[in-house]
């Protein structure tokens, strides 16, 4: 079932917006498990899951070191008398990730809208031609420019770098090259696609003709409005 | 005993098949071999997968069934790192493969990660430099030189390892006549050292100047012409 690219944007909204104000631990489990069950909904498979399987370390990492910078309360692993992890800081990491999963699940929502349908969504919504354009432009880099990064990455190694038998030290050293061919690569496109924009008459008219509309349905307005129902009651029920 | 090694197959392809994203096979069930000392062009129409051949080759990619060999070991098993050190990879854009703020760092760069004295890889450089006629060059950026510059600073590159076998990706774009024949004599004696070559290419020209076999792809298989 496919929704219209505006109803995804209301969703997303209404959950990131929740995970970025509400502090507390057990309100932002609940909001992450509505997130996974309405990104599923939407893509209709689980492959989200096993997407933030990836990111478990990372996630692990980032506790740690929120522990570590802003210790408070009981200290539950120390080292001497440097506190490693603590139960104020323990939440806090916790928070961050609850935060980071909900943001990071919930944009998957808008994944099977194409970045022409997000881009119309947002001109029906008023929002200037160039600002919706530039939106549409990083959704569609952000896969150029990963592949860019694995790229370099193999390139590197091409070069008879045997990464696993370098130093951290050395490693980090290495990693710090691959900006060199990926920022080139972003330059040259962005250059690139300047000149075409102006090639082809971008902002020539002030007014766009679009072949592609969209239509709000019955469907759309009604999970608009649950949305936005579950918005505030959540954010009712955690401000009493 | 001098015959016997460039008569092995260098690299060898049994019954490869690939896709990308569990689609149509680009290549299907392909065998090939490849000697050091032979110049072996592979041609074929757009989009045929003599790129993604190439690729498949030096371990960027991973075949869906079948197997490479490289010397007779299994390509899965040998890191990248390791093949890059026996196999060198041209890419088709050589700006992808290219990583330092000067010529004189790029060329020197996988020897700076290896335990060798600044010395010698100062001297290696040096001679590459000389090698690839790159002369002035030295301390310009890589990616401010023309593309034919780079191209040939990205095979210095790959030279300091001193690779038995190399992998072009369309070398000659962007070259014109008098590099074109400065890189068929460059490659013309690395093939009198005992080098072996592929070489994907749309220049019919270039391939009849140097060419020991030329294998086409199309419609998923190889053909020898």
């Amino acid at each position: 079932m496919n929704f219209d690219p505006r109803t995804k944007l209301v969703i997303v909204f209404c959950l990131s917006s929740l995970a970025v104000f509400i502090l507390d631990i057990q309100y932002l489990f609940f909001i992450l498990i509505v997130s996974v069950i309405v990104s599923n909904f939407f893509k209709d498979n689980w492959s989200v899951l096993n997407r933030i399987k990836k990111f478990i370390i990372l996630l692990i990492g980032i506790t740690v070191i929120q522990s570590i910078f802003s210790p408070s309360g009981d200290i539950l692993i120390s080292i001497g008398d440097f506190s490693l992890l603590t139960t104020g800081g323990l939440i806090k990491g916790i928070r961050v990730i609850l935060r980071m999963l909900i943001i990071i699940i919930s944009a998957t929502i808008m994944k099977n809208s194409t970045p022409r349908e997000i881009i119309q969504g947002l001109i029906q919504w008023k929002v200037p031609y160039e600002l919706a354009f530039m939106v549409s432009l990083a959704i569609r880099f952000i896969p150029i420019l990963a592949q860019e990064a694995k790229d370099a990455y193999t390139a590197i190694q091409l070069r008879g770098i045997e990464i696993s038998e370098l130093t951290l030290k050395k490693r980090f050293k290495l990693y710090s090259y691959m900006f060199m061919p990926v920022l080139s690569g972003v330059i040259h496109k962005a250059k690139e696609l300047s000149t075409s924009l102006e090639a082809r008459a971008f902002r020539a008219y002030p007014e766009r003709t679009s072949f592609m509309k969209l239509k709000l349905i019955r469907r759309d307005y009604l999970v608009i409005s649950v949305s936005m129902i579950f918005t505030l009651t959540i954010f009712s029920l955690y401000l009493i | 005993m001098k015959e016997d090694y460039y008569n092995k197959p260098f690299i060898k392809v049994n019954n490869i098949s690939f896709s990308y994203n569990d689609s149509k096979y680009i290549l299907n069930n392909v065998n090939a071999s490849f000697k050091k000392g032979e110049f072996t062009a592979i041609v074929g129409p757009n989009g045929s997968g003599k790129t993604t051949f190439g690729k498949l080759l030096c371990g960027i990619l991973s075949p869906n069934k079948g197997d490479i060999l490289i010397e007779n070991n299994d390509l899965s098993n040998i890191s990248l790192g390791k093949l890059g050190q026996k196999v060198g990879y041209l890419f088709q854009e050589p700006e992808r493969q290219l990583f330092n703020p000067t010529v004189f760092k790029e060329i020197g760069f996988a020897h700076s990660f290896m335990e060798n004295s600044e010395d010698k890889i100062e001297k290696e450089v040096e001679k590459l430099i000389n090698d690839f006629s790159l002369d002035g060059l030295k301390d310009s950026s890589p990616y401010k030189i023309s593309r034919g510059e780079r191209q040939r600073v990205a095979l210095a590159s790959i030279f300091i390892n001193k690779p038995s076998f190399l992998i072009l990706d369309e070398p000659t774009t962007g070259l014109d006549l008098v590099r074109k024949e400065k890189l068929v004599e460059l490659l013309k004696d690395l093939l009198k050292k005992g080098i072996g070559m592929i070489v994907i290419s749309h220049d019919n020209l270039f391939i009849e100047s140097i060419a020991d076999r030329v294998l086409e792809i199309s419609g998923g298989d190889i053909y020898e012409l």
